[in-house]
C-alpha cells in the first residue's frame, strides 16, 4: 500500500508515493537524497536526525512521512540562502564547534529554531534546547560558545 | 628552522577547520551517506547465545524471500581475521562465542527486505557453558572459549597460558619489590575496577563492499581510522595481494578507537563475494554498534604500593586482569600499554607488574581513546589520593615530589626528554585553586576538589608516508592515509603543508584517504598523527618546494639558493617578487597541464632517544604525554548524585599546531571522561547486554557540561614546532575520572574504587561512612 | 539500521471514524498520536501492529482552553511542548508545565502528546503524577459513545489501561486549583537534564489553611506497575500542622507504601531512597508555592 504525499522541503514541494512505514528521515535521506540529516540510532535517542517541522525541531526518525504530508520541513541543506551561510552555520565554523560533524546539522537546526524564538537565550536554555543531541566528540562547550556568539551578533 | 623563509606561519595559529564548511552545510559525505548504482543492503543474523555450537543453519526460506539476492554463512565464507591473532571468523563457523556473534547475513534490494529475510533463517544451536567474568574465566575448569588457540596465526609473541582462557600473560619487573616494600613506612593495598565502555560513535559502524568477480577485486568504502591497517588485515584474512583490495574512506562520524578493525566491513565483504558484482551496504543498528563491535577492556586492578612517611615511593606491585571478550582485536596492545603505565608519571624504583588478558563470552574489546591508560590511571591516581590522605600530605605536593623530571629514566631505561609533568600539576592545581576549600551551598550539597595526573606513550616506532602534488594553478593536494575522524587531521596537515610549501592555507586541499592512492600510514591512533604525519607532510612539502624552486631557478635563470616561495609567490633575495607559482607552472607546462610531486616518509625508528635497556626498546616512546586534570564537584548527599562544576585540564602538548584543535580535543575528552565516570556501563544478564540503546546506555549531554579550562604546557618557543609537538587525542581522556573521584572524597569523604561512580554507590558509601561513625 | 515493519495506515477525519477502525481491528490497530513511544516500540519489535490510526488530523483533539469555573481542558493530541509553553497552563495549573518541561528532550516534546503519554500507561509516565494530584478527568469516545473517568481509574497495569478497544481519550479536564494551593513535580533521571526516563517521579499538591493542610495529594511514578497515589503519606500530612518533620515522615511513609522494582536502570532499594527524597522535596516546594498565596 502506497500513499500519496506532498511535503514542502526547503522551499520546494515534493509530491511522492510512500509506504506508510517510511519515516520522514528515510524519505529525506533515501528518496530526496538529502543526506545532511543523519541517522544515529533510529529511536529518538541521539538527536542527529533532527529537522525542523513547521519550524520546530523534531526527531525525523520518529515521524512517519505520511504524517508530514502538507507540512513544511527544513533540513540543513535548506539553511544557507543564495550560497550565503546562515549566521548559525558561520558561527559554528568561527567558534570551532565542528569536530567529526555528525551531530552538527542537528545542532545547527535546533539552534536556529531556538534563536528564532528567543534571540538571546540564557545559558541554561541553550543547554536544555541542545540537550537532546549527543556529540561524542564533546564539542558542547564550543557549541555553546557558538550559540551565544550568534545571540550577541543579533542583539547589536 | 621554523622561521625558515617561505613559512607564512599557519602552524601555531588559531585557524578555522578546513572540513567545517562541508560539515555545517550537510555536504560532507559520511559512510552512511554513500549510495552506489545497483547497491544492495545487508543485514546480519546474530547469536542469541553467549556460547553454543551451531548444529545446523537452514537458509532456504530466506533465499526465497522477496528482494533477497544472497545469504551467506560461515560455511560459505570460512575466513578469519585479526590484526594480532587471527581468531575471529567473518561469520561464525561451527561455534558462537558471545551474544551478538554474527551467524549469517542477507543481501537484499532494500534494507527492510534484508531484515525481514533474517527472520526466515533457522539456526539450531547446542548451548555450551559460558563465562563472563575474566577472573572466573582464568580458573581451572572454566569453559574453554578457544580450544584451538594455538593453531591460530599470530602477529604477537606467544604468551598464552596453555589450556586456559588466558590469551596473553605478561610480567615486568624493575629492581627488587620485596626490598622496596621492606624500606617502606606504609604499604597500601587497594583493588580497583574500570568498566567496559562503548565508543558510541554517532555514526554507527558502516561499510559498503563490492567484489568484481572477473578480476577478483574488493573495493570497500569504510569510515575507518586506519584504512591501511584494515586493508592489510583484509588482505591477510583472504590471502589476497594488496593490489586486489582498495579501501576508500569517506568522512568518519567519530572513531575514538572504535573503527580500527573489520566490523561492518567483514559482513559487507562476505556478502559482496556472492552478489555478482553488486555492491552491498551494511549499516549497523545502534544496538549492534553497542553490543557487537568492540568495547573498552574492563580491568580489575590490584595495587600494592610502598611509601615512606615523607611521601617517597619505594615499590609497587600491580596485578591486572583484563577482560578480552570473545575475540582478540588489539586488546593485547592495550593490555601491554596499560600495565606499563600503571606507575603513573612517577619515579617508583621497584616494580612488579603482572598483566593477564582473558577470553570471556562477551563482546570483543580493543582500543578506546586512551589505549589502556584510562583504566590504569584510575587505579594509580585514586590510590595516590588515598596515600596522600593517610600520610597527611596534600595531593599536589605528593605528586610533585614523585613526578618525573627532565632526564629521568622510564622503567626500560629510556631517558625521557621534554618532561613537563610538574608544570601540568602546578597549573591545573592553580587554576582550580586546589589549596582553597570549596564553599558548599548547603549541608546536603557538598562541594570538593580533586586532582589527577597521567602519562602516556605513543606506539613507537611507526611509519607515515605521504605525497604532495602541486598542480599547474598552484593548488596543493596532500595525499595521506590519515583519516579525518573529527580530530582536525585535515586542518593540521593543511597548515603544515601550507607552511612547508609556501602557499596560502586556502590553496591546500587534503582529500579523504583511498588506499589505492594515498600511501601507507600506521593510522590515526595512539595520539601519533600530528607528530608522525605532521613531520611526514612537512618533509613532502619541503621536497616539493625544493623542486619548485629548482624549476623557478631554471625559468628565471638564477641560483635556486636566492629563491623562496611565500604565500604562492616566488621571491628572489634582493629583488622581491618575481612571479606567482601559477605563472611559474604555466610557463613550465606550456599552459597545458601538469603536476609536481613531493614525497615524505617519517619514522622515529633509529632515533637515539629510543635507546633503552637490552630487549626493552620496544616500549620506548618517541614522545611522552603528560596531563593533569583538576575537578570541582558537587555531591547531593541525599541522592548520591554527583555534578561536575569545573575542570581545569593542563596538558604537556609540546606545541599547539592549531590551538582551537587542542581545545576541542581537551574539552571533548573532559566530557567523555565525565560521561565514562558518572553514567556509562553495560548492564548484563547471562551475557546479554540489556541496555542496548542510547536511552539506557547513557552519554553526557550538553546539560552535563561543566566549565572547562584548557591549559597548554608548551616547549620553549624557539624550538621547531614539529620537533616538539606531542599528541593530545588520548591523554585528556584518562585523568578526568580519578580527578572526579578524588573531588568526591574531598567533598564528602567517601572513596569509590569501582567505575562508574553511580548515585547509588555514592549513597551506599555515605551510609556506610555514617554507620561507622555511629559505632 | 532498524526499519519499521509494514502496517496499514488510516487517517480518519472524525473521532467516530477513528473509533470504528480501531474497533474493527480488535487490538491489532494502534492509535498514533506523537509516535515518540509507539514507533520506538514498533522499531524494537516490542509490538507489531497490523494498522496505525493517525489521530492528528482530528481537529477537536488539539488545544488548551481555560474553562469558566477556573478549570482547564487540554485536548489529548496536544503536544507536551505546547503544554510546557502555554500561558494558560502556567496561569492555572503550572505543575503540568513543570512536568511537561522534564519529559524527554525538547525535540521529542514537540512530537509527544499528553494523550500518548497517558494512553501508553508507562509506569514511568512523567505526566501521570501531576494529572493525579490535579484530579484530572479523562474524556473518551468509543463505540458506546462518550465517556468520562477519573485519572486514577485509567491505569490497569504496565502498558495497559482500562479503556476498551476503540475507546479513544479525547481530552483531559482539570478542575480549578483552590486558593492557597501549591504543587510540584520532581523527577530523578540518570543525568542532569530532564530528558531521561524517570527513575522516580513524584508530584505533590498542598492546599493550606491556617498552617494546616486542608488538602494534600501525592502521586508517584516508577514505583510500581502503574503510577499511583501515596495515600498513607497523604494521611500523615493531614494528621497535623505542616512541619519539616511531618513532611519527612510523610516521605518515609511514601517510600514504604511504594513497591518499586529493580531493573537495569536502578535497584528497588535505591528507588525507595529517592522516593523519600523527592517526596520531601516536592512537598517542601508545594508548601512554599502554596504560601505564596496563589495557586502556583
Amino acid at each position: 500500500m502506497k500513499i500519496s504525499i506532498d511535503i514542502h522541503v526547503n522551499g520546494e514541494q515534493y509530491p511522492a508515493e510512500v509506504e506508510p512505514r517510511t519515516t520522514l528521515l528515510e524519505f529525506l535521506r533515501g528518496t530526496l537524497h538529502l543526506t545532511g540529516t543523519k541517522e544515529g540510532c533510529g529511536l529518538g535517542d541521539c538527536g542527529t536526525c533532527i529537522v525542523l517541522l513547521d519550524g520546530k525541531p523534531v526527531n525525523s526518525c520518529l515521524v512517519l512521512a505520511v504524517d508530514a504530508n502538507g507540512r513544511r520541513v527544513t533540513t540543513i541543506e535548506g539553511l544557507a540562502e543564495d550560497g550565503k551561510l546562515h549566521p548559525v552555520q558561520q558561527s559554528f565554523i568561527d567558534n570551532g564547534a565542528v569536530q567529526c560533524g555528525f551531530c552538527t546539522p542537528a545542532m545547527i537546526l535546533t539552534t536556529k529554531a531556538l534563536l528564532d524564538k528567543n534571540p538571546d537565550p540564557a545559558e541554561g536554555e541553550i543547554k536544555q534546547a541542545l540537550g537532546g543531541i549527543l556529540c561524542r566528540c564533546g564539542s558542547y562547550q564550543k557549541i555553546l560558545n557558538s550559540v551565544q556568539a550568534v545571540g550577541k551578533g543579533e542583539r547589536k | 628552522m621554523m622561521s625558515q623563509k617561505g613559512s607564512a606561519g599557519y602552524v601555531g595559529k588559531r585557524v578555522l577547520r578546513v572540513d567545517a564548511p562541508a560539515k555545517v552545510t550537510g555536504n560532507a559525505v559520511y559512510g552512511i551517506d554513500i549510495e552506489l548504482p545497483g547497491m544492495l543492503h545487508g543485514a546480519t543474523l546474530r547469536s542469541p547465545y553467549p556460547h553454543a555450537d551451531i548444529v545446523e543453519i537452514d537458509t532456504s526460506a530466506a533465499l526465497k524471500a522477496p528482494g533477497v539476492r544472497a545469504v551467506v554463512t560461515g560455511k560459505d565464507f570460512p575466513c578469519y581475521f585479526g590484526d594480532m591473532v587471527r581468531d575471529q571468523p567473518f561469520l561464525a563457523v561451527d561455534r558462537v562465542r558471545f551474544v551478538g556473534d554474527p551467524v549469517a547475513a542477507v543481501a537484499a534490494e532494500t534494507e527492510a527486505q534484508a531484515l525481514e529475510a533474517l527472520e526466515k533463517i533457522r539456526v539450531k544451536y547446542r548451548e555450551l557453558p559460558a563465562v563472563f567474568d575474566p577472573r572466573e574465566a582464568m580458573a581451572e575448569g572454566a569453559p574453554l572459549i578457544h580450544p584451538d588457540f594455538e593453531k591460530y596465526t599470530r602477529n604477537i609473541p606467544a604468551s598464552m597460558v596453555p589450556h586456559t582462557n588466558i590469551c596473553v600473560s605478561r610480567k615486568f619487573s624493575l629492581g627488587d619489590v620485596e626490598k622496596g616494600f621492606a624500606e617502606a613506612d606504609e604499604i597500601f593495598e587497594d583493588s580497583f575496577s574500570a568498566q567496559a565502555l562503548s565508543h558510541v560513535t554517532m555514526e554507527p559502524h558502516t561499510a559498503i563492499a563490492q567484489f568484481t568477480p572477473l578480476d577478483g577485486h574488493y573495493t570497500v568504502w569504510s569510515p575507518s581510522d586506519r584504512p591501511q591497517r584494515l586493508h592489510k588485515e583484509l588482505a591477510d584474512a583472504l590471502g589476497l595481494a594488496h593490489t586486489r583490495i582498495r579501501f576508500i574512506v569517506p568522512y568518519v562520524g567519530g572513531s575514538y578507537g572504535g573503527k580500527n578493525t573489520l566490523r561492518a566491513e567483514a559482513i559487507a565483504v562476505a556478502l559482496a563475494r556472492f552478489t555478482h558484482g553488486r555492491p552491498v551496504k551494511v549499516v549497523f543498528s545502534r544496538a549492534e554498534a553497542l553490543t557487537a563491535t568492540q568495547t573498552r577492556l574492563a580491568a580489575f586492578m590490584k595495587l600494592t604500593t610502598g611509601v615512606r612517611k615523607d611521601g617517597t615511593f619505594t615499590a609497587r606491585r600491580a596485578e591486572i586482569v583484563w577482560d578480552n571478550g570473545a575475540y582478540i582485536s588489539n586488546a593485547p596492545g592495550v593490555a601491554n600499554r596499560g600495565v606499563l603505565t600503571i606507575l603513573g608519571p612517577y619515579r617508583i624504583p621497584n616494580l612488579d607488574l603482572v598483566s593477564r588478558l582473558v577470553y570471556t563470552n562477551k563482546e570483543t574489546t580493543g582500543s578506546y581513546r586512551g589505549f589502556g591508560t584510562t583504566q590504569v590511571t584510575w587505579a594509580c591516581e585514586v590510590q595516590m589520593d588515598i596515600i596522600a590522605a593517610k600520610l597527611g600530605i596534600d595531593p599536589l605536593t605528593i605528586r610533585l615530589k614523585n613526578a618525573y623530571v627532565e632526564g629521568d629514566a622510564y622503567i626500560n631505561g629510556q631517558i625521557m626528554r621534554d618532561v613537563r609533568v610538574k608544570e601540568t600539576i602546578e597549573k591545573a592545581g592553580r587554576e582550580i585553586k586546589l589549596e582553597k576549600d570549596s564553599t558548599s551551598p548547603s549541608p546536603t550539597r557538598r562541594r570538593g576538589k580533586g586532582i589527577a595526573t597521567m602519562l602516556k606513550s605513543t606506539a613507537t616506532p611507526t611509519d607515515s608516508f605521504c605525497a604532495i602534488k602541486v598542480d599547474m594553478d598552484g593548488g596543493v593536494t596532500v595525499f595521506s592515509s590519515s583519516s579525518e575522524i573529527g580530530a582536525g587531521e585535515q586542518t593540521m596537515m593543511a597548515q603544515i603543508a601550507a607552511d612547508a610549501v609556501g602557499v596560502p592555507l586556502s590553496a591546500v586541499s587534503v582529500p579523504n584517504p583511498d588506499t589505492a592512492i594515498t600511501p601507507y600510514d600506521h593510522g590515526v591512533s595512539s595520539s601519533r598523527t600530528t607528530y608522525h604525519m605532521g613531520n611526514c607532510v612537512q618533509q613532502a612539502g619541503r621536497d616539493v618546494r625544493k623542486r619548485l624552486l629548482g624549476i623557478a631557478a631554471e625559468v628565471l635563470a638564477t641560483d635556486p639558493e636566492r629563491l623562496s616561495l611565500f604565500e604562492g609567490n616566488i621571491i628572489e633575495t634582493g629583488v622581491g617578487q618575481r612571479m606567482t607559482l601559477k605563472e611559474l607552472l604555466s610557463k613550465k607546462f606550456n599552459n597545458k597541464s601538469g603536476a609536481i610531486f613531493g614525497e615524505g616518509h617519517f619514522t622515529p625508528a633509529g632515533n637515539p632517544v629510543l635507546e633503552a635497556r637490552e630487549g626493552l626498546k620496544g616500549i620506548s616512546s618517541i614522545f611522552w604525554m603528560f596531563a593533569t586534570h583538576a575537578a570541582e564537584v558537587e555531591v547531593d548527599t541525599e541522592t548520591g548524585v554527583v555534578k561536575v562544576l569545573n575542570v581545569a585540564a593542563a596538558h604537556d602538548i609540546g606545541r599547539a599546531i592549531n590551538p582551537v584543535g587542542c581545545e576541542q580535543q581537551i574539552e571533548g575528552s573532559v566530557i567523555l571522561g565525565i560521561s565514562n565516570t558518572l553514567f556509562e556501563e553495560f548492564k548484563m544478564e547471562n551475557g546479554r547486554i540489556l541496555n542496548d540503546s542510547l536511552s539506557d546506555y547513557k552519554l553526557a549531554t550538553m546539560e552535563d557540561l561543566p566549565k572547562i579550562v584548557s591549559i597548554f604546557v608548551e616547549a620553549e618557543p624557539d624550538r621547531e614546532a614539529l620537533a616538539v609537538v606531542k599528541g593530545i587525542g588520548e591523554p585528556a581522556a584518562a585523568a578526568t575520572a580519578p580527578a572526579i573521584a578524588n573531588a568526591i572524597y574531598n567533598a564528602v569523604g567517601v572513596r569509590i574504587k569501582d567505575l562508574p561512580i553511580t548515585p547509588d554507590k555514592v549513597l551506599a558509601a555515605l551510609r556506610e561512612k555514617d554507620n561507622q561513625k555511629g559505632r | 539500521m532498524i526499519r519499521l515493519k509494514a502496517f496499514s495506515y488510516f487517517e480518519p477525519a472524525s473521532l467516530k471514524e477513528a473509533s470504528e477502525i480501531l474497533t474493527q481491528h480488535k487490538g491489532e490497530a494502534y492509535p498514533l498520536a506523537g509516535g515518540t513511544d509507539l514507533l520506538v516500540r514498533m522499531k524494537r519489535e516490542a509490538i507489531r501492529p497490523a494498522a496505525l490510526v493517525n489521530l492528528k488530523r482530528i481537529r477537536e483533539l488539539n488545544g488548551i482552553q481555560s474553562e469558566k469555573d477556573g478549570g482547564m481542558r487540554i485536548g489529548a493530541l496536544t503536544t507536551i511542548a505546547d503544554i510546557e509553553n502555554s500561558t494558560v497552563v502556567h496561569t492555572s495549573h503550572p505543575v503540568l508545565a513543570q512536568a511537561a518541561g522534564v519529559l524527554g528532550a525538547q525535540p521529542l516534546r514537540n512530537l509527544a502528546t499528553i494523550g500518548g503519554n497517558i494512553g501508553r500507561a508507562s509506569p514511568a509516565s512523567d505526566m501521570a503524577p501531576s494529572l493525579m494530584v490535579l484530579q484530572a478527568r479523562v474524556a473518551t469516545e468509543g463505540a458506546s459513545g462518550p465517556g468520562e473517568r477519573e485519572i486514577d481509574k485509567v491505569f490497569a497495569g504496565p502498558g495497559s489501561t482500562t479503556l476498551s478497544d476503540g475507546e479513544i481519550m479525547t481530552a483531559f479536564y482539570f478542575p480549578a486549583m483552590a486558593p492557597a494551593t501549591g504543587a510540584a513535580y520532581l523527577k530523578m533521571g540518570r543525568r542532569s537534564g530532564g530528558g531521561d526516563c524517570a527513575l522516580v517521579g513524584v508530584a505533590a499538591l498542598l492546599t493550606l489553611g491556617s498552617g494546616e493542610a486542608r488538602a494534600v495529594r501525592i502521586a508517584m511514578s516508577s514505583v510500581g506497575p502503574t503510577p499511583r497515589r501515596a495515600n498513607k503519606a497523604e494521611a500523615v500530612i493531614l494528621s497535623g500542622t505542616i512541619t519539616e518533620e511531618r513532611m519527612r515522615d510523610a516521605a518515609r511513609v511514601a517510600a514504604e507504601e511504594a513497591a518499586p522494582i529493580t531493573d537495569m536502570r536502578c535497584s528497588a532499594s535505591y528507588r525507595k531512597e529517592i522516593i523519600k527524597v523527592l517526596t520531601f522535596r516536592a512537598l517542601q516546594e508545594a508548601n512554599q508555592k502554596a504560601q505564596g498565596g496563589q495557586a502556583t
